[in-house]
């Protein structure tokens, strides 16, 4: 990177970035979309190909294979699920006990466990 | 109740028994000089004006003794910045810490006790250590990629030609800074604040605006981190009431009516992919925008890789959350007002103003000029340059309010979202640029 010398004219230097920099931001941007538009559909592509197109997507997934699945079938499933869904129910011990910790009373510290106490 | 009454009581007593304490030495002292029956006498004498010179001395190191004018009106100031934030919901988030920190900052103190943020050892001096240092603004930025969907900028990457044209804001003030009179690195941490970009500026004007750095000629440049920070940050609350008038005034009605047609579905792949790509290409081309742009995308790939929820969810709440809080606090306390009023902080928020006006003007018209070679539904509504300047994202959200304005059914904000985030990227690249110049 060659350093500009800062005894030249600050505005003339100044225009010098103006130009520069704002063609390196436009360059860089433009890249990036250079990138997004066209690279990254060969990379996928690519590795789609290299996968040999393991993951479908929903639209390459034929109906026929599914004619029989209908509707309702699919509405009764669900019914099902939902049902026993409904029916489950966590078993919870009724009896609700709080076990009262004991405090070790200690002559030094008394005052604080009785601060805590009133707090808890 | 009693026992505060008796524990006050006590206190107090031994407060006002400290005098009468001081006085029994001197005393002893006046009687080896003074007859007996003088001492009474100079007793009474020695207490009053000792209680009196200690009150003076107390008065000497309180705010009402040392307050001058520009304390009181940076207070002022200060309080007016959280009123905006909580009357008007403008950034409070920046704009309560920030106003709270003017506050602190500003509160007249003697000089010497490290009290102040300016001064060695201070615990703001402490705090304000990640600002000077730019520590602070990569933390942030962390927190920005995890929260920052590129998606829509993904599905429509020539939108991210609106985020550079945005940058015009930047060098065109760079530019108007000089014309002022700053010298070059001044300048530059100025025009930054065009970005519309907080912790670019503060990041930038570390660099180049600190006080510390030496010109080749010999001068120190000025420490302008805190007028360029409260700048960008108080324009940028401002995106609300700046942007809409030039919206308006730049695109016709027709325009504001284009419907673009929606996004396409982005696969979590692509996102993945994004911030990887993005932050090679990027900083290979701005390597001086290395912690900003690196903090930027590997706060996203936390997001997208699904993997390190746990990470993002920490990078986009509590990180960015506590950072947020000492950079607002130490930003506004850094305009301690005999270091803050000055001729220069008055330029460079005639120069924000102004930096903001051309950048929203610059998205805005390249926006039209894209739309020359676009056809059909690929026209992009102009509005949306707008949202080129990087306020995210309000300014994407003040797009979407205009858009609405003009047609009810028009929603803008996902569109917006993308030259929004292009941005960030720009103003971060464009930062990168003028450090490499000129740092």
């Amino acid at each position: 990177m060659t350093r500009i010398l800062l005894y030249t004219d600050p505005i003339v230097e100044g225009y010098i970035i103006l130009i520069t920099g704002l063609l390196i931001v436009f360059s860089g941007l433009i890249l990036l979309t250079v990138f997004f538009k066209y690279g990254l559909p060969i990379m996928l592509y690519i590795y789609k190909i290299i996968t040999k197109g393991r993951d479908k997507k929903v639209k390459d997934i034929s109906p026929k294979v599914n004619q029989d699945f209908t509707g309702e079938i699919a509405a009764a499933i669900s019914v099902a699920i939902h049902m026993y869904l409904d029916e489950q129910h966590d078993e919870e011990n009724a009896i609700l006990t709080i076990k009262q910790a004991r405090k070790l009373y200690s002559p030094w510290s008394s005052k604080i466990y009785s601060a805590y106490s009133n707090r808890f | 109740m009693k026992k505060v009454i008796l524990i006050f009581g006590v206190l107090s007593l031994l407060i006002f028994i400290k005098p009468l304490l001081g006085f029994s030495s001197n005393a002893t002292d006046t009687t080896v000089s003074a007859s007996v029956s003088q001492v009474d006498t100079t007793v009474e004498k020695t207490f009053v004006d000792e209680a009196f010179d200690g009150m003076k001395q107390f008065y000497h190191f309180t705010g009402f003794a040392n307050a001058q004018s520009g304390h009181i009106i940076m207070i002022l100031i200060g309080i007016i910045f959280i009123y905006l934030g909580i009357k008007f919901d403008y950034e409070p988030l920046l704009l309560i810490p920030i106003g709270v920190g003017v506050m602190l900052g500003n509160i007249p103190f003697v000089a010497g006790y490290q009290t102040g943020i300016y001064e060695e050892g201070s615990v703001l001096n402490y705090l304000y250590f990640g600002v000077v240092k730019g520590i602070y603004p990569p933390l942030i930025f962390l927190g920005i990629g995890a929260m920052t969907d590129f998606s829509s900028l993904i599905a429509n990457p020539k939108l991210m030609l609106l985020g550079a044209a945005a940058q015009i804001g930047v060098f065109a003030t760079f530019l108007g800074a000089l014309y002022l009179g700053f010298n070059l690195p001044e300048a530059g941490a100025i025009g930054i604040i065009g970005g519309a970009d907080g912790p670019t500026a503060i990041f930038l004007s570390s660099k180049l605006a600190n006080g510390i750095n030496v010109l080749a000629d010999g001068t120190t440049v000025k420490n302008l981190i805190g007028p360029i920070a409260i700048a960008a940050y108080s324009y940028m609350a401002l995106v609300p009431v700046i942007q809409p008038p030039i919206m308006r005034l730049l695109t016709s009605k027709k325009e504001r009516l284009i419907r673009m047609k929606p996004p396409r579905a982005v696969s979590q792949k692509e996102k993945m992919i994004f911030p990887i790509v993005a932050l090679l290409l990027t900083t290979f081309i701005s390597p001086s925008a290395l912690p900003l742009l690196g903090m930027l995308f590997f706060g996203n790939l936390l997001k997208e890789s699904g993997r390190t929820e746990r990470l993002a969810e920490t990078a986009r709440t509590k990180l960015i959350d506590i950072v947020t809080i000492i950079l607002g606090v130490t930003v506004g306390a850094s305009t301690q007002a005999d270091i803050f009023i000055t001729k220069d902080s008055m330029m460079i928020f005639g120069l924000g103003a102004i930096s903001f006006v051309i950048a929203t003007a610059g998205g805005l018209l390249f926006a039209k000029f894209m739309n020359l070679f676009l056809k059909g539904d690929d026209k992009i509504n102009p509005l949306i340059g707008a949202a080129g300047v990087s306020a995210v994202p309000d300014s994407a959200r003040v797009v979407h309010a205009e858009g609405l304005k003009a047609d009810p059914h028009n929603y803008l904000l996902m569109h917006a979202m993308a030259p929004n985030v292009a941005g960030v990227i720009g103003s971060a690249i464009a930062a990168g640029i003028i450090l490499s110049f000129l740092g």
